[in-house]
C-alpha cells in the first residue's frame, strides 16, 4: 500500500482528503504544519508528499527546499497545493519560480476529489 | 498729476463782445483759452488739435442753427469733450440742446461769479468723466490680457498631469509644463503643429479625434475606465474631453494624462491584498468543497436520500462562491494589473487542451459531449498568459452551464490571417435578442426561470471581453433561443 503525507494546516482539509485517499487504498499519513511535515517526511518515509503552500510557521516553499536539498529525500515526488491561482503565482510568487520546477506537481485549490486522485496515481505510478 | 491742472477751453461765440468777456475771465484763472467765430473755424481747430480741447463752451446763437450742429457732431465724434452752452435766456434751445449732450447752459448776461460757479462744475464733472475713462480702459486692459491670463498658465503649470489642448485639426494650441516633459515638447516644436507629429503614438491621436468627433451629447467620451498608453518610457493614464465653445460647438480637445509608471509600488500592494484575498476566501471554501465531495460520495458513512439532495445543493452553493471569488481575482486583476501584465509567446494549443482537461469532468458529470479541434500550425501569439486562459475557461465554463444533459460544446482553433480565431458553440438555451447586447456588461445576468438556478456572478463575459480588448482583438456572438449559442474571438497575432 502506498504512503501519501498530506501537509496542510487546514484540519478539516485534511480530514476529507484523507478519508477520499483512503478510499483509493492509500495509506494516509497527516501534518498540520512545515514542521510536522517534515519531521513526518523523515519517520515515516511516504511515496508522495501533498504539500500546501501558505501555512503558519514553515511554508510549504521552505519544506520544499530543505527535502529538495537532501539526497535522500529529494526522490519523493513532492505535489504543491494553493489556493492561489496560476496567474496570480506568477506575478506575485516569482521570486519561487525556481521552486516550482522543482516541485514535481503543482495543484490549485478548490480541486475536484476526482482530479486530485488521478494526479496522485499519475505522480505515483511515474515513480515505479 | 498736478493738483489743479489748467483746462483747455474751447469757445465758438460769433458775439465778439461776449467772446472776448469769457476769454478774460477764463485766462484770469490761469486755464487755455482759443476762440471760434464761427462753426467752420471751431471744427477746424479741434481737428488740428485733438486732445488740445478739454470743454467747449458753445453760442446757441451762432447762426443758422450753428450750435446745436456743433453739438451734435461733438457728441458723434469726440465725446471725451465737455459741453456748455451759452445762450440769452437759457429757454426751450437749452433744454435741447441738454438733451443732445450738453452739459448745461449759461445766459449771457453772467456775472464772473455766475460765470464761475457753471464753469467749475463744468470742469469738475469733466474730469470726474475723465477719470471713469481711465479706471475703465485700465480694468478692460486686465480682463485682455495682463495678470489674470498669467495666472491661469501658472495654474495649468502647477498641474501634476500633462495637458494638451488641440483645435479641431489636432493642431497643439496649448500645453503646460509636465505635458511639455513628458513628450518632449517645445513651443517651436509643437505650437501649430498636429499632435501626431509632436507625440508618437497613433493611439493617443486617435483618443483625440475621437474627442473631437464626439458630438455634444453628454455622455462623457470614455466613461469610467481611462484607457492606459504606452509612450515612450512613460505609462499614462489618458483623459480626454473636447473643448467646446459658448455655442456648445466643438472647437478642439483637452487631453490630460496621469504618469502611472511609478506606481510598481502599488501594485505590489494590490498584489499582496489579491493574494491575501484569495487565499483567505478560497482556501476555507476548498476545504468546504472537499468536505462535501467527500461525505456526498458515502466517504464518511451511508446517506439518506434526502441528505444527498441537501448536499449536493450545498455543493452547488459553494462551488458558486469559488467562481465568484475567482472572477473577482480576475477581474480585479485586468482592471488594475494593465500595467504589470506581461506579455509572452503563447503556445494557444497547449493552454487551450489543458483547460479542456480541466473542464471535462464537469462536462461529463452533466452527460455534455465537449469536443475540441486544433488546427495544424497555429502561429505563436504574444500576449498575456492569464487573460488567455481567462478567455477560455470563461467562454468554455458558460457553455457547459448553459446547455441541458445530453447537449453539445464544441471548441475549435484556426488561424485567421496571421492570428487565430477561437469558436465556442453550444446547444445550449440560448441568449434572447434583447439580451445580446448587454451580456459583456459588468454583473448582467440574463433572468429567466432557466437561468434562476444557475450560479455566476455575471462578470466571466466582461472579463473575457476586457482580455479580448487588451489584445487589440475581436469578439462577437451569435446566438438562438432553443437552439444555441456560439462565440467567435479572433485574436492579432499581437
Amino acid at each position: 500500500m502506498k504512503k501519501i503525507l498530506l501537509v496542510d494546516d487546514d484540519v478539516e482539509f485534511c480530514e476529507a482528503t484523507k478519508l477520499l485517499l483512503e478510499s483509493r487504498a492509500y495509506d494516509v499519513v497527516l501534518a498540520h504544519d512545515g514542521k510536522e511535515g517534515l519531521e513526518k517526511v523523515r519517520a515515516e518515509k511516504p511515496d508522495l508528499v501533498i504539500l500546501d503552500v501558505m501555512m503558519p510557521e514553515m511554508n510549504g516553499y521552505d519544506v520544499c527546499v530543505v527535502l529538495k536539498a537532501d539526497p535522500e529525500l529529494k526522490k519523493i515526488p513532492v505535489v504543491l497545493l494553493t489556493a492561489v491561482d496560476q496567474a496570480m503565482f506568477r506575478t506575485t510568487h516569482t521570486q519561487h519560480m525556481g521552486l516550482m520546477t522543482e516541485a514535481d506537481d503543482y495543484i490549485a485549490k478548490p480541486v475536484e476529489p476526482e482530479e486530485l486522485v488521478k494526479r496522485v496515481e499519475a505522480l505515483l505510478s511515474g515513480k515505479d | 498729476m498736478l493738483i489743479n491742472p489748467s483746462i483747455n477751453i474751447l469757445i465758438a461765440e460769433n458775439n465778439i463782445t461776449i467772446l472776448q468777456k469769457c476769454r478774460e475771465l477764463i485766462l484770469d484763472e490761469g486755464h487755455n483759452v482759443r476762440t471760434a467765430e464761427s462753426v467752420e473755424e471751431a471744427l477746424d481747430i479741434i481737428q488740428k488739435h485733438p486732445g488740445d480741447v478739454d470743454i467747449m463752451l458753445i453760442s446757441l446763437e451762432l447762426p443758422g442753427w450753428g450750435g446745436m450742429t456743433l453739438i451734435e457732431t461733438l457728441q458723434k465724434a469726440r465725446r471725451e469733450i465737455l459741453i456748455m452752452t451759452m445762450s440769452a435766456n437759457c429757454g426751450e434751445e437749452a433744454i435741447e440742446a441738454m438733451h443732445a449732450g450738453a452739459y448745461d447752459c449759461i445766459r449771457k448776461s453772467f456775472t464772473a461769479d455766475r460765470f464761475w460757479t457753471k464753469i467749475n462744475r463744468a470742469i469738475e464733472a469733466f474730469r470726474l468723466r475723465r477719470q471713469l475713462d481711465i479706471l475703465t480702459r485700465q480694468r478692460q486692459a486686465v480682463l485682455k490680457k495682463g495678470p489674470h491670463r498669467e495666472n491661469l498658465l501658472a495654474i495649468l503649470d502647477s498641474l501634476n498631469e500633462g495637458l494638451v489642448v488641440t483645435d479641431r485639426k489636432t493642431n497643439v494650441v496649448l500645453f503646460n509644463t509636465k505635458a511639455s516633459t513628458m513628450f518632449g515638447l517645445t513651443e517651436e516644436k509643437a505650437l501649430g503643429r498636429p499632435v501626431s507629429q509632436c507625440v508618437e503614438s497613433d493611439e493617443l491621436l486617435s483618443f483625440f479625434l475621437r474627442a473631437i468627433e464626439s458630438d455634444d451629447s453628454l455622455t462623457p467620451l470614455m466613461a469610467g475606465e481611462e484607457p492606459v498608453v504606452k509612450v515612450g518610457e512613460n505609462v499614462l493614464r489618458v483623459h480626454l474631453d473636447p473643448v467646446k465653445n459658448e455655442a456648445g460647438t466643438v472647437i478642439g480637445a483637452v487631453g490630460l494624462f496621469h504618469d502611472v509608471s511609478g506606481v510598481s509600488a502599488m501594485d505590489k500592494l494590490r498584489s499582496d491584498f489579491l493574494s491575501m484575498v484569495s487565499h483567505e476566501l478560497k482556501a476555507p471554501l476548498s476545504s468546504l468543497l472537499m468536505q462535501i465531495s467527500v461525505v456526498l460520495d458515502g466517504l464518511a458513512g451511508e446517506l439518506a436520500p434526502k441528505q444527498t439532495e441537501l448536499l449536493g445543493k450545498a455543493k452547488e452553493k459553494t462551488k458558486g462562491m469559488i467562481t465568484l471569488v475567482n472572477d473577482i481575482l480576475d477581474y480585479r486583476r485586468l482592471q488594475e494589473g494593465k500595467s504589470v501584465q506581461k506579455i509572452e509567446s503563447l503556445d494557444l494549443e497547449e493552454i487551450l487542451e489543458r483547460t479542456i482537461e480541466l473542464m471535462r469532468l464537469s462536462a461529463e458529470e452533466k452527460g455534455l459531449n465537449l469536443t475540441c479541434k486544433i488546427a495544424e500550425g497555429l502561429p505563436v501569439l504574444s500576449g498575456d498568459r492569464g487573460g488567455v486562459e481567462a478567455i477560455f475557461v470563461n467562454l468554455i465554463s458558460n457553455a457547459i452551464k448553459y446547455t441541458h444533459k445530453g447537449g453539445n460544446v464544441s471548441v475549435s482553433l484556426n488561424k485567421e490571417g496571421k492570428g487565430i480565431r477561437l469558436m465556442v458553440e453550444d446547444s445550449g438555451i440560448g441568449i434572447p435578442g434583447e439580451d445580446i447586447d448587454r451580456i459583456f456588461e459588468k454583473f448582467y445576468r440574463i433572468k429567466t426561470e432557466q437561468t434562476r438556478s444557475i450560479a455566476g456572478s455575471g462578470l466571466g463575459l466582461s472579463i473575457v471581453k476586457g482580455v479580448v480588448d487588451a489584445h487589440g482583438g475581436v469578439i462577437h456572438v451569435e446566438s438562438e433561443v432553443g437552439k444555441g449559442t456560439t462565440f467567435i474571438v479572433s485574436l492579432p497575432p499581437g
